[in-house]
């Protein structure tokens, strides 16, 4: 029984996160009586929304093995592009256009990381680390100070939940957080997830199978940088005003989001579902220290103790295994 | 299924400055077994490998089907229908046995990976090893839960999945048990028939026997001749393995006197990979570990270090020494050269001073006496003329054979009693090993015992009056004096009686 159990956790690392979901959510709702309205509710997922999109596109980057630093510099270079693109009054046309922009320099951003980690096979943490500046850089070139307004019907499209019958409303999140579980779903059973593990798991036996490694690698970089390009625009679509540092606190919890949901940092396991409740969980984290009228600081503290606890595991599990011997 | 024709002609392949093949040829043709053979270092992997697009070769003709190819990544090699069982498994740990075995090839349906098809056709090639192998080997075990035996019928059926023309087996049998290895040549017996190549690659010579039409030899990374089977002995194959006539400018009268003490003595000792080893080793004593690559040799002098964990009985001048850290092995005059000297014995950007300190920084106390450390560097590097710029220049600027004088200087400096070598000269230049015999030598005279593993056959020849051939964790042979020749060596570490 006993071992069978850990067998489980240990096979599903999402179930212990599910499990601290649990955990956050009732001490959330100890501290703030109408977490369940729909008013809090909306609000707080639509809050999570930049860190959720963020933690998916790093899942993969992780499971094949490497990791991207600068998905916070490329939400803040979003944040800025669709801030100065889109002006109050602009028409359809307009955003649009703004749209197609911030995804095509997200795309290009991906690709960079992605040339320097597979063609000049750089470390994936200097890469990426090194590309956040250029992208931090064009923000601030392009946004110089917070500012601009984005057309209300834009903003309250994503704010307000979907009314589906005046009774019956959902949160636009939760809409897109289905969707990305459906995405991984249909991700799950492909050629690709297989290419995926592989790669991350152990490169070389890919590469002998004939798995073309540095394309896979190639993918995770591009899919980071769209899905860090789609957190510029919640995070844009949600505040209804650009920042050229929206971005500077997302990276390092983004991270921390993926290895809460069970993706192994050094790659070849891992899972998204898991990676979108370890996102939830560090947002509600956040929410009890405000609640709890805690020192703001402690935020990132959590997020530096959790990745520390995540690397030492594996060394701490062998440490007492070599003890009872 | 087309049949297939393959010929390899003139194949070289360098890595840096170092050829691993120099003249590599090798036809193939459907119906047919082909052994490959070769002692270490010969090339027979990197042959095999040129086959399967793993290795591009610099030079040299490879003609399929009558058309000359190049093979630029495996996947391109197994669209031409070869794909091959390697030595370092293929598998990845984490992922299932149906996983592992349709990867890049799976099974769909509507674009989506067909599992329980991926499934159904795991189980029908696991039954081809039915009642061989634990229950727990099912298509959804991950591969990390398995026995190495259970691995390497794995990665043997994962080669079959592609439903090769050509299957190359590259010591596929290391890992399985008798009763496996049937098996395997049941199915090899009957691939054939339907018209499969198959190029064998091992170091066991009954099985060659057994499963071959014919076998290709390689020396110093030359095919140097070619055998039906039925047309030949072993005797024949183990003298085209090995060079005719060569000189030994051995030292014959540097016996050992039999009234030195006993430096080291090893009883029964086992790890996961040893099986009871035993041994001796007297002061002035160099003692040579023999046998194919990956043998225990280097298990054994990592048992013996303490850097791994054993069982048996360690004695150093007739104490327990039962290592359990390398640190209480270097107290007792314990010191060990390791084999890759960028990753386990060197500190590749530091300089030379730096290297050949470490593990001494703690006699000079604290704060250190940097004066006479240095002092006492400098003589080390005097002693062992190292070739060098000055003793701060890093490491990396030495070349191999300087870079291999350092890792052994910065245990002289200890004054170790016993000095473990693993495989010391892989990879260094012939002026610079002969320097190295020349300081090994002294090293011996002064009393220091050594056990010195080399995967050169030639070395072991040259310099040490007795030989422990190692085969799959054991003393296959122990060979001194007469009967200390090549032929002997290369036949125990082919696991064959001398």
């Amino acid at each position: 029984m006993n071992t069978s159990l850990t067998r489980t956790l240990g096979r599903n690392p999402w179930l212990f996160s599910l499990l601290l979901l649990v955990v956050m959510i009732v001490l959330n709702r100890a501290l703030q009586d109408n977490l369940f309205e729909i008013g809090p509710l909306n609000g707080n997922l639509r809050v999570f929304m930049p860190a959720i999109l963020l933690a998916v596109g790093q899942t993969f980057v992780i499971i094949a093995g490497g990791v991207d630093l600068s998905v916070g510099a490329i939400v803040s270079m979003t944040s800025a592009i669709l801030a100065t693109q889109i002006p109050q009054d602009a028409s359809a046309d307009i955003v649009m256009r703004a749209l197609l922009l911030a995804f095509g320099a997200g795309a290009l951003a991906g690709m960079l990381n992605a040339f320097g980690v597979t063609v000049l096979r750089l470390q994936p943490i200097v890469t990426t680390y090194a590309t956040s500046f250029i992208f931090s850089g064009i923000a601030l070139q392009i946004l110089p100070e917070p500012g601009g307004r984005l057309p209300r019907d834009l903003t309250s499209f994503w704010r307000n939940p979907l009314e589906v019958t005046p009774e019956f409303v959902i949160p636009m999140a939760l809409i897109v957080i289905t969707l990305l579980v459906l995405f991984w779903v249909l991700v799950s059973n492909t050629r690709y997830k297989q290419f995926l593990f592989a790669t991350g798991g152990k490169p070389d036996a890919a590469y002998a199978t004939g798995v073309r490694v540095n394309r896979v690698k190639f993918t995770t970089y591009l899919f980071s940088a769209l899905f860090a390009t789609l957190a510029g625009l919640a995070l844009t679509l949600g505040t209804g005003t650009g920042n050229p540092r929206a971005g500077d606190m997302m990276t390092l919890p983004s991270v921390v989001a993926v290895v809460l949901g069970g993706t192994r940092l050094s790659g070849g396991q891992g899972n998204v579902v898991g990676s979108i409740i370890g996102a939830i969980i560090l947002g509600l984290i956040g929410n009890i220290i405000s609640f709890a009228d805690l020192d703001s600081w402690l935020r990132p503290l959590v997020d530096a103790l959790i990745i520390i606890v995540a690397l030492a595991i594996p060394g701490i599990v062998s440490l007492i295994r070599r003890l009872l011997q | 299924m087309k049949r297939i024709e393959l010929i390899i002609e003139h194949a070289v392949k360098t890595y840096g400055g170092v050829r691993a093949l120099t003249d590599g040829n090798l036809s193939v043709r459907a119906g047919e077994v082909t052994a490959l053979l070769g002692a270490n270092g010969s090339g027979k992997s990197t042959l095999s490998k040129i086959i399967t697009g793993l290795v591009t070769p610099n030079g040299g003709t490879l003609t399929l089907d009558g058309q000359q190819v190049i093979m630029r990544s495996p996947s391109e090699a197994r669209r031409q229908g070869i794909s091959a069982v390697y030595q370092e498994l293929s598998l990845i740990p984490d992922l299932t046995v149906a996983e592992n075995i349709w990867l890049g090839h799976e099974p769909l349906r509507a674009g989506f990976v067909n599992r329980g098809e991926m499934r159904r056709k795991t189980q029908a090639l696991l039954d081809l090893f039915a009642g061989l192998y634990q229950p727990n080997l099912t298509p959804d075990a991950l591969i990390s839960t398995l026995t190495p035996d259970e691995r390497q019928i794995v990665e043997i059926l994962k080669a079959l999945s592609f439903q090769p023309r050509l299957l190359i087996l590259d010591e596929a049998t290391a890992s399985l048990d008798s009763q496996q290895v049937n098996r395997l040549f049941e199915l090899v017996a009957r691939w054939k028939a339907d018209g499969m190549a198959i190029v064998f690659v091992s170091h066991r010579m009954e099985e060659i026997f057994r499963i071959a039409d014919r076998a290709s030899v390689l020396r110093n990374g030359r095919t140097v001749g070619e055998r039906r089977i039925a047309e030949t002995t072993g005797r024949e194959l183990v003298s085209l393995m090995i060079e005719g006539a060569t000189a030994l400018d051995r030292d014959r009268a540097a016996l050992v006197s039999p009234d030195q003490p006993v430096r080291l003595q090893v009883e029964a000792l086992s790890t996961s990979v040893l099986h009871g080893i035993s041994l001796e080793l007297r002061d002035g004593e160099l003692l040579g570990l023999g046998g194919l690559q990956g043998q225990g040799q280097a298990d054994l002098l990592m048992a013996i270090f303490g850097a791994i964990r054993s069982t048996g009985q360690i004695l150093i001048s007739g104490e327990s020494a039962h290592f359990r850290h390398p640190n209480d092995a270097m107290k007792r005059g314990v010191a060990l050269v390791p084999g890759d000297r960028g990753t386990e014995g060197l500190l590749l950007i530091r300089s030379i001073a730096e290297n050949l300190l470490l593990p001494s920084w703690s006699e000079y106390g604290t704060p250190v006496r940097v004066a006479r450390s240095r002092a006492d560097g400098a003589r080390i590097a005097e002693e062992m003329r190292i070739v060098m710029a000055s003793l701060d220049a890093p490491v990396s600027s030495l070349s191999g054979g300087n870079a291999q004088k350092v890792v052994i200087g910065k245990w002289l400096l200890r004054s170790p009693k016993l000095l473990l070598l693993n495989d010391p000269t892989k990879g260094i230049d012939v002026g610079a090993k002969a320097e190295f015999y020349v300081l090994l030598d002294q090293l011996r005279q002064a009393g220091t015992a050594i056990l010195f593993y080399s995967s050169d056959d030639d070395e072991l020849l040259g310099l040490c009056n007795r030989v422990l051939v190692l085969h799959d964790g054991r003393i296959a042979s122990a060979l001194s004096g007469e009967q200390l020749t090549r032929e002997n060596l290369v036949g125990a570490s082919m696991g064959a009686a001398h």
